[in-house]
């Protein structure tokens, strides 16, 4: 089977101010990957203003595009309006759910969504206490459990899952451990490890560092951008 | 006098917060008179707007801006997993 390049990269906060930046980097692209990933935080504040500039920055690209949201691109309350924003512009937009890819007769199935926080094994929130709690614990229950099943119905030969928030603490080394709560959730990794999947990407711990693994063993890369300091990261399966 | 602590709080909710910077990657640290920025931003316009609206919730205290701008570069290496 043919081995599959996967870009990735997230947190690029595009606005006004940065049009057509992006777009430069991505020049020959084509010739790395044979598919970008986008691990969201696309925007800065949610806008449609700025969700503008990310559709053009990667519309019309020469390989397929498959994006999640993030916190900040909820910020405005129009994540339905920007996601159909980037559809209209050709680019996936997942929402706890999965796409399949033929790429040269290898299927690519990715599955993703935003994800959300509550914190690493032993050490995080549950779902005990006053409503707000709860509601903060249930949302992460509820996406681990869309993606458990997405996963279980994904018909792939390559399984990648795409989430903004980060499944595992390893990724995050660099934040301070008193926000790990806030950025990401072990809920997650559980998910992916009952099903198995080859490869996680997510973003939003910018001062976290690239490379971790789920306890099942499934390698975890963080591409949030400041991370990265490259325009997207590239990996083999 | 206030606490050095929540002035440093007080600054880094308002980077968040304040509808210009929605900033969550900054250190801020107090320090006398002194009020410290560290972290990576994307441009020099953000840098310099971080500085103003982090000086706003901070008024009297010298604002030193040690944000850098992030360089990115090309695509580099790729990993073989
Ligand atoms: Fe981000
Ligand atoms: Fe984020």
């Amino acid at each position: 089977m043919r081995e599959l390049r996967i870009a990735a990269v997230g947190d690029v906060h595009l606005d006004e101010s940065l049009r057509g930046r992006y777009r430069e980097r991505l020049d020959g692209i084509e010739e790395h990957a044979d598919v970008l990933l986008l691990a969201g935080d696309l925007t800065r504040h949610g806008t449609l203003e700025e969700a503008r500039v990310v559709a053009d920055e990667f519309r019309d690209l020469p390989i397929p595009v498959i994006a999640v949201l993030g916190n900040h691109d909820h910020h405005s309350d129009l994540p339905a309006e920007i996601a159909s924003m980037l559809s209209e512009a050709g680019i996936t937009v997942l929402h706890d759910d999965a796409t399949v890819l033929d790429i040269d007769g290898v299927r690519l199935g990715v599955v993703g969504g935003k994800g959300f926080g509550g914190g690493y094994a032993g050490k995080c929130a549950s779902d005990f206490g006053e409503p707000e709690i709860k509601a903060f614990v249930g949302h992460t229950k509820r996406i681990a459990e869309r993606w458990r099943v997405a996963l279980k119905e994904l018909q792939a030969d390559r399984r990648v899952v795409l989430s903004h928030y980060s499944p595992v603490k390893d990724t995050l080394h660099g934040e301070p451990l008193e926000i790990y709560p806030f950025l990401g959730s072990y809920l997650l990794a559980e998910a992916v490890d009952a099903e198995g999947a080859d490869l996680i990407v997510h973003g939003h711990a910018h001062a976290g560092t690239e490379k971790g693994v789920t306890p099942g063993g499934i390698r975890v890369r963080n591409v949030a951008l400041p991370v990265l300091g490259r325009a997207y990261g590239v990996y083999c399966l | 006098m206030e606490a050095p602590q929540y002035v440093a709080a007080r600054v880094q909710r308002a980077l968040a917060e304040d509808e210009r910077t929605h900033e969550l990657g900054i250190r801020v640290d107090v320090r006398g008179e002194q009020l410290f920025l560290r972290g990576q931003v994307t441009g020099d316009e953000r840098r310099a707007l971080i500085a103003d609206v982090a000086g706003e919730a901070a008024p009297g205290l010298t604002v030193r801006n040690e944000i850098t701008v992030m360089e990115v570069r090309g695509p580099g290496e790729e990993e073989k997993l």
